[in-house]
């Protein structure tokens, strides 16, 4: 009887706290699952467009204003919010362009691959610049 | 809060359409609010900054600090005596060299985003270590490299236009295929305006420029005689501080001062 209503004192506490961390791992769960839907949507949507998925990063290409006219509007967007900084995160330019992080994170890439951009890794922070001097 | 504009750039579609007299004005009129200002000639293929301001002895031009062979602060001419008043007046100049002119139309993309990264670059050297308040680009007309560089790298831009057919269908069509896709913050100003009401009626022209801009307007410019006779060698908002186009451009430079424009 007293491992029961033991029992039944670790379930009431456990009843009361429970639900909400539940909740919260829920919704964080929830929202990373959304973040990766919203990369795919995206990619998908502009990949569409024909197959050309580049395997392997193209050789050093210039991002100059010709270039970023002639991008389609989801990655220039990207691509001049990284022309204004020195050097970001896919975080920070998520906070200039109002889109979701793992958005620019994956367009940030898509813009590496393409030989636009640099990225440089410090520790579990990933830096993504235009290397204006080394190239040419 | 919006953010405020501190590198604006003066463009047009057209040749011709008073770009460097509203920069050299706009300049004056912030300095004579009292801010620490500098204009800058992008307008590599045509210069005319030099000989309107009368540059005299220059130590670096602007197109040195663009090919990294010079800092900013020794293109800066310091022309804060020509203006009366507490304001600092600065001037950057394109080389009006032939040999200058050629070397600069002959760069390679390589080398314009390069420039596009020194232009941007402005911003830590001119705005926050030497404590500049604004930085004006004069630019080529239409689409240029250097003219679009400097449409990146500003926080704002003047648009001039003009009555003309042409250049009211190009400077259309360049607000929409260009200006949109930088979302640029932009002020169209209706230049060389021949119908003299058309100063009286602002709320009726402001509503027709957003309808067909599609941006706001900055002000309204008619077309003054003075201006021409005076053949670029005054600057208005000081030699001629009750002049209609000394009132004009100092409500310009109020407008942006004061973020109004929108």
């Amino acid at each position: 009887m007293q491992n029961r209503s033991g029992g039944f004192a670790i379930k009431d506490e456990k009843l009361t706290k429970k639900p909400i961390t539940v909740f919260e791992k829920i919704e964080e769960s929830l929202e990373r699952l959304n973040q990766k839907m919203e990369v795919i949507i995206e990619i998908q949507k502009n990949n569409s467009g024909g197959n050309q998925r580049p395997a392997m990063t193209l050789p050093d290409a210039s991002l100059d204003v010709m270039t970023l006219l002639s991008m389609p509007d989801h990655l220039r967007k990207t691509a001049m919010a990284i022309c204004r900084s020195d050097r970001a995160t896919a975080e920070e330019i998520a906070e200039q362009t109002s889109r979701a992080r793992a958005v620019e994170s994956a367009y940030l890439n898509q813009l590496v691959i393409m030989g636009y951009l640099k990225k440089e890794r410090k520790g579990r922070k990933a830096y993504f610049y235009v290397d204006r001097e080394t190239q040419g | 809060m919006k953010t405020m504009s501190k590198m604006i750039a003066v463009h047009s579609y057209k040749g011709g359409t008073g770009k460097t007299l509203l920069s050299v004005n706009l300049a004056a009129a912030f300095a004579k609010l009292g801010k620490k200002v500098c204009v800058i000639d992008l307008d590599f293929r045509a210069p005319s900054l030099f000989s309107i301001l009368k540059g005299g002895n220059v130590e670096c031009w602007f197109n040195d600090y663009l090919n990294n062979t010079c800092e900013a602060e020794k293109v800066l001419v310091d022309l804060s005596s020509k203006i009366p008043g507490k304001g600092k007046f600065f001037a950057g100049f394109a080389n009006p060299a032939t040999e200058a002119i050629r070397d600069m139309s002959a760069k390679d993309r390589k080398w314009e985003m390069r420039a596009l990264g020194r232009l941007l670059a402005l911003k830590g050297a001119l705005l926050a270590d030497q404590k500049f308040d604004y930085v004006l680009f004069v630019t080529s007309p239409g689409l240029q490299y250097s003219s679009i560089n400097a449409i990146v790298a500003a926080d704002f831009v003047v648009v001039a236009t003009t009555g003309d057919r042409s250049d009211v269908e190009g400077t259309k069509r360049m607000l929409l295929e260009l200006y949109t896709l930088f979302e640029k913050k932009t002020g169209l100003v209706l230049n060389k305006v021949l119908d003299s009401s058309a100063t009286a009626k602002k709320a009726e022209m402001s509503e027709k420029v957003k309808t067909v801009y599609h941006v706001p307007m900055l002000g309204i410019v008619p077309c003054f005689c003075e201006i021409l006779r005076a053949e670029g060698s005054l600057i208005f908002v000081e030699d001629k501080p009750d002049h209609p186009f000394t009132k004009i451009v100092s409500e310009m430079a109020r407008k942006i001062e004061n973020n109004e424009v929108n």
